[in-house]
């Protein structure tokens, strides 16, 4: 179990501004929980806190009942994997080689049977088995997006964090994620936490949404209810226009001034 | 391998049609990687053991030759007893000079400094005048070689360590602020040693003179069967702990993610980087770009991020190349030291480099 308590985060002593102002939340077992917020809310923040990259000013993070300051790093990436918003690399690595690594907690690089036997399967959840020899620098930016998620996977931790994955994915790979997270919760009870931009993946793969503004959560509950103009609108300072298919609201975003987007809120 | 094979292989995705080429697999590449290998060691080991034999050859045969007298086979012996011990400094200190910039590259996640480039080898010298400086007028415990050693080195650990964990925990992304500090901090203590060694005695001078100008054709060799089996020992500690720093090279992020705590790892290697430093300081004297030629030759032929690969090919290229060099200029009596012509090729990769990225 996680639960963050009264977290307080900020990026610089001197001022005042706080990134997170007294956070707290129990993250959901065994489900998908998708954080939304504006830009610059503190999802990133917040989750860099969860996952002790950046230890909480004050307040704890508390995994299974332990500090996760306290913890071990290598104890903390046997339960945790974090895919950090965007990813650099300063040096040229395959495919097969990033994926390897996510077996580095538990073999510490010395890989068994059962880890290459991981390796494989995020490859192949991935859908990278033919693109496991090429270079990452070689790849599109959805491919090596896709490259770090199988990471995460061979890393094969309980908890998982994924700040914004969809970045870079084509629609289809947006929805195959989508698909292959619902999957590593119901048949492995994995509990995930990822950071959405589209409102409409969290409402229709989501649990859990933690809404944020300001370094603050805003609103915390299942979609039906987050999922609202009400609890939306100050979110995310816009005003979204609902449209219902298939008897589910479909949020659309368009600019209110565009004579044309009269067409799409019928 | 090529890459219009591989672009075959992602769209068309079967590799089993048999009228397909058979594709590159995983382990064939390991096994070009390994091929690779093999061929560059065995390059290296041809070099090395001709390095030595030309090593030798240059003080005994070749000087007997330009003196127009015979190698008398006492002579002869003689020579090679006072060589064998020059070898074993400049290999152990030439491998271990390798290593260490290696993993401080790993590190800091720069491909160009290294640690004397930043200063190391000045705060290990200028320790060692300070210590005579202040305690050699009341007693001779500083001007024993090994007590010195020990001291100046341990006295190093802790100050550097101080130091660079400061500055490297806030600006590791600032590569041209560390070179900066390096550089004014090697000017400082050159200078700073210099004023103490005008101002000292006669007979201290002479005794900080033979502990801080030692250099190749001066190593200092009532040091050697103490410092050599520590070289090789931090040197092979380095080795074996070679996947901790393949992770790190994945970032400093990556790294934590997977479970290495960067700020321990960085504080301990630093550790070891300054025992390093001494160790080859006080034995050989400075080589600034020794480490950096070394490591960059190796990576460019190897080609890999894997550290166990690195780390023997760019310590065997810097042994090859003290020894080797040092055997060229013997032979030829040249005027220039090899240490000068390795620090003008160094530099001129220093300077490659910063032009062809635009960026340090
Ligand atoms: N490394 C940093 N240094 C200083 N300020 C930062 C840093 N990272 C984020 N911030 C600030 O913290 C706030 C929250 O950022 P972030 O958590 O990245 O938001 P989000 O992920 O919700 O877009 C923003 O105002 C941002 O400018
Ligand atoms: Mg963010």
């Amino acid at each position: 179990m996680i639960e963050v308590r009264n977290v307080n985060q900020s990026y610089s002593k001197r001022s005042s501004k706080k990134t997170l102002t007294d956070v707290s939340m129990v993250v959901k077992e065994n489900a998908i929980t998708a954080l939304v917020g504006a830009n610059g809310a503190g999802k990133s923040t917040l989750l860099s806190v969860m996952t002790n990259i950046l230890p909480a000013l004050s307040g704890v993070v508390l995994l299974d009942g332990k500090d996760v300051r306290k913890m071990k790093a290598n104890d903390l990436s046997k339960r945790v994997a974090f895919l950090r918003q965007s990813q650099q690399l300063n040096v040229r690595i395959t495919v097969n080689d990033l994926v390897e690594y996510g077996r580095f907690p538990h073999c510490g690089g010395r890989l068994k049977d059962e880890d290459h036997q991981k390796v494989e399967e995020a490859l192949s959840y991935m859908n990278l088995t033919d693109l496991r020899h090429r270079y990452l620098e070689e790849l599109s930016g959805g491919q090596c997006q896709r490259a770090f998620i199988a990471m995460i996977l061979a890393q094969d931790t309980p908890y998982i964090f994924l700040d914004e994955p969809l970045n870079n994915l084509d629609i289809k790979y947006s929805v195959e994620m989508m698909k292959i997270l619902t999957q590593l919760v119901e048949e492995l009870n994995k509990t995930i936490i990822v950071v959405l931009h589209d409102i409409n993946f969290a409402a229709a793969y989501a649990d859990h949404i933690v809404a944020m503004k300001d370094g603050e959560i805003y609103y915390e509950g299942p979609p039906q209810d987050a999922i609202t103009p009400e609890v939306l609108n100050p979110v995310f300072d816009h005003d979204f226009h609902i449209s219902n298919s298939a008897g589910r609201p479909v949020f659309l975003y368009y600019d209110e001034d565009d004579p044309n987007c009269e067409v799409c809120v019928s | 391998m090529t890459n219009v094979k591989q672009k075959r292989k992602g769209m068309v995705s079967q590799p089993e049609s048999p009228d397909c080429p058979k594709l590159t697999t995983f382990e064939e590449i390991k096994k070009a990687e390994r091929r690779n290998l093999v061929f560059v060691s065995s390059i290296i080991i041809t070099l090395l053991i001709l390095g030595i034999f030309l090593y030798i050859f240059s003080r005994t045969y070749a000087k007997a030759w330009r003196l127009g007298v015979p190698m008398r086979p006492d002579a002869f012996n003689s020579i090679l007893q006072r060589s064998i011990p020059a070898l074993v400094a400049m290999g152990g200190s030439a491998f271990l000079i390798a290593v260490v910039s290696l993993s401080f590259q790993t590190i800091v996640d720069s491909k160009i400094l290294t640690p004397s480039m930043i200063g190391f080898d000045s705060i290990f010298m200028g320790t060692q005048t300070l210590l005579v400086f202040l305690f050699g007028t009341t007693t001779q415990f500083f001007l024993n070689p090994h007590v010195n050693f020990i001291v100046s080195a341990g006295v190093m650990v802790v100050v550097s360590f101080f130091m660079y964990s400061a500055i490297l925990r806030r600006s590791k992304n600032n590569m041209i602020f560390l070179l900066m500090f390096g550089l004014v901090l090697s000017g400082v203590v050159s200078s700073g040693t210099r004023y103490l060694q005008t101002i000292m005695s006669f007979y201290e001078f002479t005794q900080v003179q033979a502990l801080i100008n030692v250099s190749l054709n001066n190593v200092n060799e009532t040091l050697i069967y103490m410092v050599v089996p520590l070289m090789l020992i931090l040197s092979f500690f380095m080795l074996f702990r070679h996947r901790i720093y393949n992770v790190l090279t994945l970032g400093s992020q990556q790294a934590r993610g997977l479970g290495v705590d960067y700020q321990k790892e960085l504080n301990f290697n630093l550790i070891l980087i300054a025992i390093g430093m001494s160790l080859s300081t006080a034995l050989i004297g400075s080589l600034t770009f020794l480490g950096l030629l070394a490591v960059n030759f190796a990576r460019m032929v190897l080609k890999t991020h894997r550290h166990l690969p690195l780390f023997m090919i760019s310590g065997l290229v810097a042994v090859i190349t003290l020894i080797l060099g040092e055997a060229i200029v013997e032979l030829i009596q040249g005027a220039v030291p090899v240490t000068v012509v390795i620090n003008l090729v160094g530099c001129s990769w220093v300077f490659y480099y910063i032009i062809k990225d635009n960026k340090i």
